[in-house]
């Protein structure tokens, strides 16, 4: 285990990403500030540079022989074990490098916190605690790369762990705790969805990186890598002098930062900081000042300039701030006056977090950066514009803050999972699906062998012992969009309106990964343009050439999406359809005898009595004297949300339909 | 049908005889020589001979030196990637013993497994002898080999994630499962996908070296080839490869020659200059590209035999490494502005034909 060392590329060869080489370094001078974050595009060598810091970090005393890594100089800290063994003397101890451990996507929760010993278990009949992750992790970098790609349930454990400093475990007849104190340090693409508040601010500093744009640069990083790829033994002895100064350097600070002293005129300038950026809580204040000493040890002062607490803001603020801050495209702020403790409006920021930063958003807010010195949105609400060979702009959509708890749709929300996909969390003693989870099964098992009868087997298990995996998936919704796309939808634009709405739904879904599908009726008949898949860009092309004319099938466009829904629902029971009508309502053919209208509203009735459906109404009729409000009848018999295409337009659009996704 | 999968076991279609889809053939070729570019991604419709020509080109690659009896076919001559229980061997003054395998094909079905992937406990190991060991997955077999996703776009997310893990680093961490457990996973990963079913994530695309777009032939007469060596084949395969071994064979000692070559290959400063300014004015993100299309260039060079990389080396590669990293819009199709690219390397707009005239060549 010891020789997981990997040839990576040194650290001191990393050329530019300043910021983000400087915010390691910090973290290795003084483990107190907490980790970072370093957000990024893809390819500007985050993983590289975490990895490559590991041959920096600098030696500390551990306990020879503890799996936690004890500090032998701080008795306070010590592990249940050390503390009994040693009890007040000395205790051996070995100098050892600070690791960093990694902490990979798959992982599961018995690794990363620990389990029950099923070896020793088997063997000597006894509950011995094996310790995980985060014990290795206990005093040095734990690494989680793609951050934002971590489960949910283990995000928690790791929050937990890291606010209190102690991984507690109550699982498999085990209760034990021991100290986990590391330094997190996170990488994440932003493309791929944002962090949630409460981990983003576990991080003390945050970086953002973007590549290169020198030419000059550009070209010496290719030439490096090029020369460490063809010969990295070579390479790594080329550069050991220029590892070795940086090391000293940090061993210098490291010595030196507890004699760095901070005026209190700084102090307050501290706070004055904090409080105008807007900051939550205290954290940014405390972080700050650790951080400016840092930087003030790291060139060498005793004393801490104001330059070192600009730039220590620099680090320290730029994921907290509640303004919005355009350079960095951080979360907005939560509507004025929201009080933001409770847990639940926690999740609503990350959802409206995860709403308002997808990352289209953000790439569209970065091209408009290279154009213009980026014009600051105002307070609230990014406007975006975006056309897509529509005759009108389709505004993106704000999500105000209710006072609901909002499940995220799409691929951010993971629902536990009936099927035998999706990812191995946890395991659980209920048995229902005979999904075996064999570790965890055999963790049940082992302290029993010693009194089971054993034939010729190591292990017996017997019923009792089963466990079922625990599977999470990331589950998009299915969107099924049902057009109207009859001679009456040309009137007055309003199949461009609508075609606006449904782009805007597709755009958030496009976001979300959800699968769409599509029916389109006209003339005599309904049709499925397009099957359930997970291509939104056909959709989209396919809605742009959607024809319009003739007269009004509806209930064959309801009876269709009905068959479309069922089918899916068969194929995919993880997934509940939701059917998106979007029409005048005004049905002049039938399938069968039946009038048209009262057809269409029996059709509706079948819908509304397929439980596992959810539906809802766009009434695309213009309001006014000669209204008929056949739609809103058919939104009735269907049991769907209806609403107005002229209240709506498409920024309420995709509000609503989180609304009906999330009842 | 029964028989035909068969033969195919047993013969496989050779490389050379596939018919057009220089692109496809060019990216896999330049991979074989280099495996630093990271795979290939094709993308295009069904019935391309996607899957076919991987299988081909694995063939036609020369036997790995692996170290006997390791799991993970650990490469005798460099330490840089070996396992760790390799590693220790050669470090506590032990001859790791030799030996050859073919170059492997593992495919990673769209069905498949996180721990099947990744690897888990050993059941028999566990109930036998109550001990814990690590069971190898798909990652650990196609160390060194060829990793390939048919239909990668409709890979499961975490699946995914657990992809580019490995990919990225060439190691495959595994902390699942009551094992905790790390070893080398380097692999060349090629992707097809049928861009109608959905695209991949951006930074999926990203790990992919070079990406080619493919179609159905359309020219009469090469169709007609397809369809004529294609017969030949399922009729008499053994006779159909041995007529196709000299051209086999010429293309086996060109890889060879091109790998050895490749170290020595030179890229003056000019040409580095020309491939950060391709990479600046393109608009990618982050550096991948650069080192990509330098590697690529290199790579082709060396495939033409050349010590130096030139203007034209980069000109038949660039898009290679391109097409999947530009930045783009929501429902933007993925395409690369040749004119730009003919632009900034400064030649007049008719060489793009010449580009892939070129191509045709190699």
């Amino acid at each position: 285990m010891q020789n997981r060392r990997r040839f990576v590329y040194p650290f001191t060869a990393l050329l530019g990403q300043e910021k983000m080489k400087k915010a390691l370094l910090l973290n290795a001078v003084n483990p107190r500030l907490g980790g970072v974050l370093i957000r990024g595009e893809k390819g500007t060598a985050k993983s590289t540079a975490v990895r490559s810091m590991a041959a920096l970090l600098p030696e500390v005393p551990v306990i020879a022989g503890c799996p936690y890594q004890c500090d032998p100089f701080q008795p306070g800290k010590l592990c249940i074990n050390c503390k009994a063994k040693y009890n007040g003397e000395l205790p051996p101890f070995i100098w050892r490098r600070v690791q960093v451990i990694d902490l990979p996507v798959s992982a599961t929760e018995d690794r990363v916190v620990g389990s029950l010993d099923f070896e020793y278990a088997v063997k000597h009949g006894g509950r011995r605690f094996e310790p995980g992750l985060l014990a290795r992790a206990n005093r040095g970098v734990l690494y989680v790369d793609e951050v934002n790609l971590l489960d949910d349930h283990l995000v928690d454990l790791l929050l937990d762990a890291a606010a209190l400093g102690v991984n507690f475990v109550e699982r498999e007849g085990i209760s034990y705790s021991h100290p986990a104190e590391f330094i997190l340090v996170g990488t994440m693409n932003p493309e791929e969805g944002e962090l949630r508040p409460q981990l983003i601010d576990r991080f003390g500093l945050c970086v953002q990186i973007e590549g290169e744009t020198d030419p000059t640069m550009r070209v010496e990083i290719i030439k490096r890598r090029e020369a460490f790829d063809q010969d990295p033994l070579g390479f790594l002895g080329k550069w050991s002098e220029e590892e070795e100064k940086v090391r000293q350097e940090i061993m210098t600070a490291r010595h030196l930062l507890a004699e760095v002293t901070m005026t209190p005129e700084l102090e307050e300038l501290v706070t004055q900081i904090c409080t105008e950026a807007l900051v939550a809580g205290h954290r940014a204040d405390l972080v700050m000042v650790a951080c400016a000493r840092t930087l003030a040890a790291f060139y060498g002062r005793k004393e801490v300039s104001e330059s070192d607490l600009h730039e220590a803001a620099e680090y320290v603020l730029p994921h907290r701030t509640r303004e919005p801050s355009p350079p960095l495209q951080e979360p907005e702020p939560p509507e004025p006056g929201e009080p933001d403790e409770p847990e639940e409006t926690e999740d609503e920021q990350e959802q409206e977090q995860q709403q308002q930063q997808p990352p289209e958003m953000q790439e569209n807010a970065q091209e408009e950066q290279d154009q213009s010195p980026q014009k600051a949105p105002p307070q609230g609400v990014p406007e975006i514009v975006f056309a897509v060979g529509e005759p009108f702009p389709v505004r993106r959509i704000s999500y105000k803050v209710k006072g609901i708890l909002r499940r995220g749709s799409g691929r951010r929300s993971r629902g536990q999972t009936a099927t035998k996909s999706g990812r191995y969390v946890r395991s659980t003693r209920r048995w229902e699906r005979q999904d075996l989870a064999f570790d965890a099964t055999l963790r049940a098992a082992a302290p029993y062998q010693k009194r089971r009868r054993r034939d010729g087997v190591a292990v017996v298990i017997e019923l009792d012992d089963l466990r079922e995996k625990v599977r999470e998936k990331r589950v998009g919704n299915f969107l099924l969009f049902v057009v109207d796309a009859s001679g009456s939808m040309g009137a007055q634009q309003r199949m461009v309106e609508a075609k606006g709405a449904i782009l805007s739904l597709l755009l958030d879904a496009y976001q979300k990964r959800d699968r769409v599908g599509m029916v389109a009726f006209r003339g005599e008949e309904a049709e499925v343009i397009l099957p359930p898949t997970n291509s939104v860009e056909r959709a989209q092309k396919l809605l742009e050439e959607l024809p319009t004319g003739g007269r009004t099938p509806l209930s064959a466009g309801l009876m269709k999406s009905y068959e479309v829904a069922r089918a899916h629902l068969y194929k995919d029971p993880d997934i509940r359809p939701l059917l998106i009508i979007i029409s005048d309502g005004k049905a002049n053919v039938s399938l069968g005898e039946e009038r048209p209208l009262a057809e269409a509203i029996r059709a509706a009735e079948m819908i509304r009595d397929e439980e596992r459906f959810k539906s809802l109404v766009v009434d695309v009729e213009n309001s006014g004297f000669l209204s008929l409000g056949l739609a809103q009848q058919l939104a009735e018999a269907m049991g769907a949300e209806y609403y107005k295409l002229d209240d709506l337009k498409a920024d309420r659009l995709v509000e609503a339909v989180h609304d009906v996704l999330e009842a | 049908m029964e028989q035909t999968i068969e033969q195919v076991v047993r013969y496989i279609y050779p490389f050379t005889a596939l018919v057009g889809q220089e692109n496809m053939k060019l990216a896999l070729i330049l991979n074989a020589i280099n495996p630093k570019l990271a795979g290939v991604l094709i993308r295009g419709e069904k019935g391309t001979a996607k899957s076919t020509a991987v299988r081909a080109l694995a063939a036609l690659l020369p036997d790995n030196q692996v170290v006997a009896g390791c799991l993970f076919g650990c490469n005798p001559d460099d330490i840089t990637t070996m396992c760790i229980s390799c590693r220790e061997r050669l470090q506590g003054g032990k001859e790791l013993d030799r030996a050859k395998r073919k170059m492997r094909v593992v495919e990673l079905p769209v069905s498949a497994t996180e721990d099947r992937v990744v690897g888990t406990l050993d059941l028999e190991e566990a109930i036998k002898k109550g001990e814990k060991r690590f069971e190898p997955g798909v990652l650990a077999e196609a160390n060194r080999g060829i990793l390939y996703v048919d239909e990668v776009n409709l890979l499961d997310d975490h699946l995914v994630d657990v992809l580019l893990d490995s990919a990225a680093m060439g190691v495959n961490t595994v902390e699942r499962e009551g094992v905790s457990f790390t070893h080398p996973a380097n692999f060349m990963l090629v992707g097809t996908m049928n861009p109608e079913e959905g695209e991949l994530r951006p930074q999926l695309l990203d790990r992919f070296g070079l990406c080619v777009q493919i179609e159905g032939i359309l020219d009469p007469g090469q169709r007609v080839d397809v369809i004529r060596r294609r017969v030949a084949f399922e009729e008499d395969p053994a006779k159909f490869c041995s007529d196709w071994e000299p051209e086999q064979e010429k293309l086996r000692q060109r890889i060879i020659a091109a790998k050895k070559m490749l170290p020595g290959v030179q890229v003056p400063d000019k040409m580095l200059y020309l491939i950060a300014e391709i990479a600046i004015e393109m608009g990618v993100d982050g550096h991948r590209a650069d080192l990509i299309m330098m590697k690529a260039a290199k790579t082709m060079a060396a495939l033409q035999g050349r010590e130096e990389v030139g203007e034209e080396d980069i000109r038949t590669t660039a898009d290679l490494a391109l097409v999947h990293r530009m930045r783009r819009k929501p429902f933007q199709d993925l395409d690369l502005d040749q004119q730009k690219l003919e632009d900034i390397m400064g030649g007049p707009s008719h060489r793009h034909l010449h580009a892939h005239a070129h191509k045709h060549e190699w």
